[in-house]
């Protein structure tokens, strides 16, 4: 009995250390800068004039009075919603197309996963090209249909990201549901097609429910994921056309570096961000997961 | 015409005098302590601070630059570290990222001892103490008065304190295709000297009616391109765009008004580009290179590269609204940081950029418009006659002044990119309240 | 129709795409691989206001081989910081991923979540702090600082596949090697390893990726000599008067592009396979 306890309390101590560098990293390159995120967003920081003293709580008024923050909020929320509707649509769909095993399913699968090789900002650099009006390949055909620039109106601006987003993202978001899929037994869809259900039937009442914790954790990841876009937006648009496109986080470099050049006014938003992004998250897992466990 | 070149040119002349006079004087009174008349090749060398000219004693300098200015940036340094014991270490920051670094490393104390920003932006970064005080050794240079005013005005502060000297300038011009103006029975030699009359060139090559052809273009929602290309419309009208103190907005001149009553007019016959409402900055030059583009303002740099892309060029000044002339005096002045420990060393950078010889044989010879008013004049633009007419724009060059100056103009979704697509695009007589929220901006 | 009972997705597809399967799916891959073809062959092409004037030619890789310091020293920091960040990567989550699977201990849950919940926090709010604090610690303007700064943004994803990937395991196997004689990190070293090498694949692959053309982060933490190349490549796209080079822009691309293809290529079937490795259920 005793010993019992005792090589558990020592097996503790070696998870203990075995934990121990992702603790100290965690705490020395995370923990440390976002106290200081905490504490800058409460005082008059500015870019370079540096801290100024403490003016808590005037920073989070500014920053939820400024003219740019609630459309920033509806903008980003808009954006969460239609790429993660997309990225989740599109990822299941390629899937199901590349499920079964097959040489030209491989070959697929491989086509739509090298996106994902590339880094955000070189394929944001390499889509800021192809939608040029300069250099683009499909300036003929944007013409004909009256645009003469993809970036330049704020709807463009917008599905123009999107497309980049599902290009780049939908093979990771395949490759999640793929796992899923593949833990789904063909036994199960055999017994309903016995019982005569539809097509459609056995996607709705089958394969939805039983893909559900594959589903969540894309889910929880591309809303996360969404809710904080930066760098596609950053070197695509700017937030342009007539901050059309700002996004939080690139208000929060705007503020930071752009037009306020304030790090005060920059870390009370991220602050209310992180609070929100924490707050949807623990409602998504809520829902995602209580649902599941039914 | 005629008479108006021949003053400026006669006014350069005595300048260029009481120039050489005032050099004369200066190298006198210290004529045992430098051999050299330039510092040039290491003149000055082991005499700390001789002659104004700081201490080339092989200090290792760092210098920060902006990316769109590498190319000039490189000409200056490889030709000083390779007359100089002093080495300075160039390194280059992304455009929209200047501020952001210069912030980080202003935090730390590890800006570098050379510091070049847009001339737009030094205000505030001289309001907040980047750079180390200069007064004294700019106003000891002999030519200290034939210096581009707009740039040292940029960088001193409100109690007068100099703390920068030009170092790339960067001027708008008006540019017009000269095929296009045949055809469409212009003068192709004569440019607008007019707001009116360019209202009338641009419509004219746009009833040719050439497929992809239209009168003029701009960066409909570009703040920093239309500040660089509409003001000198106003100040060559005689009217201000900036109260003295850069805290309010003058926009609501009639000067301001008739610019923007002619690009609205412009845009309701459809001789203006398609593009330019959603023209962000990016490719405002490029249409007129591709010849698609009748008449409009243009970077001084970019003249070349539609040159060199095959287009038949016209250059002269922009003009005032009813005559006279002007342009925007851009570009990045440069300064010795707050953090640097070697003052002397740096400016001994400064004081070689700005004398004759590194102004002719480095900046005119490269294509650029030197910093000193008396050297626009030289035998590289007396060989091209586009570059003497660019340079000759320069006299009348303006700067505006502000501390909030980018936040009001340049950024993006500023009041004035508000301002300009309300006037130009929409229509929607609110001058009134969108100059107002320039004004905000401004004297916040 | 002999393997139906091995193939065993849903019919749906199966029902109502059959014919036009080949040509819906040849169309997807078009698109997909579409931008990829598309930069590498305007890359060599000629461009409007690049290096690279008429024809085909190697013009604007000339830009980018002599930009500032040169093509050489900026792929050098690049690898540099992308093997800090992947070696920090991979010790801190197998080390983790074994402790958060196989261990209780005080405060796992909360360093859990705390390692989550690195994925939350706005990028762009942590620069300024970092620059202060890594000058603090004696890291700033140092490749192995930023390297460790990349690898944390890793954490969140590497941490959580590695738990999973032990948790995939079954217990059996390290109890018979605890058994055999080995300590913990004994049955780790020399058992374990091996069963979560394809989620070490993985989580090397992402961090690899993600540092290798990462550029905020090295533009605030570094400076002179020491940028990797896609700051250079940045830097690169602007002219003056914000006109850009698109030609070497699109050579900076594929510079940064080829390395991670050929590298996603050859190990995509343990990278795939990490991801298979069944656990991701959980």
């Amino acid at each position: 009995m005793r010993t019992a306890r005792r090589r558990r309390l020592a097996r503790d101590r070696f998870g203990l250390a075995y934990a121990s560098p992702v603790a100290a990293v965690v705490a020395v390159f995370f923990v440390v800068p976002i106290l200081l995120v905490v504490y800058m967003s409460g005082t008059n920081w500015k870019l370079l004039g540096g801290n100024q003293g403490i003016n808590f709580p005037d920073n989070y008024g500014d920053v939820v009075d400024h003219r740019m923050f609630w459309p920033a909020v509806s903008f980003t929320l808009k954006y969460t919603v239609i790429a993660t509707v997309l990225l989740i649509a599109v990822g299941l769909g390629l899937a199901m197309l590349v499920q079964e095993t097959s040489r030209w399913r491989g070959l697929l699968r491989t086509a739509f996963l090298l996106p994902t090789a590339l880094g955000l900002a070189s394929s944001s650099l390499l889509f800021y090209s192809l939608y040029s009006p300069q250099v683009g390949p499909f300036n003929d055909f944007f013409k004909s249909i009256g645009i003469a620039s993809i970036l330049g109106s704020p709807n463009g601006a917008l599905w123009a990201t999107v497309f980049l987003i599902v290009w780049r993202y939908s093979g990771f978001y395949m490759l999640l549901l793929l796992v899923g899929l593949q833990g789904i037994s063909g036994e199960i869809y055999e017994a309903a097609r016995i019982d005569g259900a539809s097509p459609g039937q056995i996607f709705t009442r089958i394969t939805i429910p039983l893909l559900r914790p594959s589903l969540a954790l894309s889910i929880i990841m591309c809303v996360t994921g969404s809710l904080l876009a930066f760098d596609q937006f950053f070197i695509l648009t700017k937030g342009g056309p007539d901050g059309s496109t700002m996004t939080i986080v690139q208000l929060v470099y705007n503020l930071a570096f752009e037009s306020k050049r304030s790090l005060g006014l920059a870390a009370a938003l991220s602050v209310i961000a992180l609070v929100a992004l924490v707050v949807v998250n623990i409602f998504q897992l809520r829902v995602l997961r209580g649902k599941g466990d039914e | 015409m005629f008479l108006r070149s021949g003053r400026s040119r006669a006014a350069r002349g005595a300048t260029a005098l009481t120039v050489s006079a005032l050099m004369f004087a200066g190298l006198t009174a210290c004529g045992d302590d430098t051999p050299d008349s330039t510092p040039t090749g290491g003149g000055g060398g082991d005499t700390p601070a001789a002659a104004g000219q700081g201490v080339d004693d092989g200090t290792e300098l760092t210098m920060w630059t902006r990316a769109p200015l590498e190319r000039q940036a490189n000409a200056l340094v490889d030709a000083y570290n390779s007359s100089h014991k002093n080495q300075v270490k160039l390194e280059i920051i992304p455009n929209d990222d200047m501020e952001g670094k210069v912030g980080a490393a202003a935090t730390n104390n590890e800006l570098p001892d050379l510091l070049a920003g847009d001339v737009v932006r030094l205000p505030y970064w001289v309001d907040s103490g980047m750079f180390s005080d200069l007064t004294e050794q700019i106003d000891a240079l002999p030519f200290v008065d034939d210096i581009a005013r707009g740039h040292i005005d940029a960088g001193t502060s409100t109690d007068g304190a100099k703390h920068t000297v030009p170092f790339v300038t960067d001027i708008s011009v008006m540019v017009w295709n000269k095929d296009l103006y045949t055809e469409a029975g212009l003068d192709p030699e004569q440019g607008p000297t007019t707001m009116a009359e360019f209202k009338e060139h641009a419509q004219a090559i746009a009833n040719l009616n050439k497929p992809d052809v239209s009168g003029t273009y701009y960066g409909g929602n570009c703040g920093g391109c239309l500040v660089f290309t509409w003001f000198p419309h106003i100040w060559g009208a005689g009217e201000e765009v900036l109260s003295a103190d850069g805290r309010e907005s003058l926009l609501t001149s009639d000067a301001a008004k008739e610019v923007f009553a002619a690009y609205y007019e412009l845009n309701q016959s459809g001789a203006v580009g398609a593009g330019s409402k959603e023209e962000a900055g990016g490719t405002w030059t490029a249409p007129f290179a591709e010849g698609k583009v009748g008449v409009m303002q243009y970077p001084n740099t970019s003249v070349y590269a539609a040159i060199e892309a095959g287009i038949n060029v016209g250059v002269g000044p922009i003009p005032g609204v009813d005559g006279g002339q002007s342009t925007f005096l851009g570009g990045d002045a440069m300064g010795v940081s707050k953090d640097s420990e070697h003052v002397e060393q740096a400016w001994n950078f400064l004081a070689w950029m700005l004398s004759d010889d590194t102004q002719l044989e480095v900046i005119a010879k490269n294509g650029e418009v030197p910093a000193r008013n008396s050297l626009l004049d030289n035998e590289y633009t007396a060989a091209d006659p586009i570059a003497l007419t660019m340079n000759a724009t320069v006299a009348h060059g303006r700067t505006p002044v502000a501390a909030y100056f980018s936040e009001a103009f340049n950024a993006a979704g500023s009041p004035f990119t508000v301002l300009l697509r309300n006037a130009t695009f929409e229509g929607t007589n609110t001058l009134d309240e969108d100059n107002a929220a320039i004004t905000e901006v401004l004297s916040q | 129709m002999n393997s139906t009972r091995r193939r065993s997705g849903p019919p749906l597809l199966r029902g109502v795409i059959r014919t036009p399967y080949y040509v819906l799916t040849t169309g997807l891959a078009v698109i997909f691989l579409y931008p990829i073809l598309w930069t590498m062959i305007e890359s060599f092409s000629a461009q409007p206001g690049s290096a690279q004037t008429d024809g085909y030619g190697l013009g604007n890789y000339t830009t980018l081989v002599s930009y500032q310091a040169g093509l050489g020293v900026y792929l050098m920091n690049s690898l540099v910081i992308s093997l800090v960040a992947v070696l920090v990567t991979l010790v801190l989550s197998l080390l983790g991923g074994y402790a958060f699977a196989r261990f209780n201990f005080p405060g796992k849950n909360l360093l859990f979540l705390l390692t989550l919940s690195i994925l939350m926090v706005p990028y762009a709010t942590l620069l300024i702090p970092l620059v202060i604090w890594l000058k603090y610690l004696h890291l700033n303007n140092t490749l192995v600082g930023v390297g460790i700064v990349l690898a944390v943004f890793q954490l969140p994803f590497a941490v959580f596949m590695m738990r999973i990937s032990f948790e995939a395991i079954p217990r059996e196997v390290e109890e018979a090697a605890l058994i055999d004689g080995c300590g913990t990190f004994g049955a780790l070293r020399r058992v374990l390893i091996f069963a979560v090498k394809p989620g070490l694949i993985t989580v090397g692959i992402f961090a690899f990726l993600a540092a290798w053309n990462d550029f905020m982060v090295p533009l605030y933490l570094l400076g002179g000599d020491k940028q990797p190349l896609p700051l250079a490549l940045v830097n690169m796209r602007q002219q003056v008067m914000g006109v850009i080079d698109y030609g070497a822009t699109e050579a900076g691309v594929v510079v940064l592009m080829v390395p991670c293809v050929v590298l996603f290529l050859s190990l995509q079937r343990h990278y795939v396979r990490g991801f298979m490795s069944g656990a991701l259920k959980g």
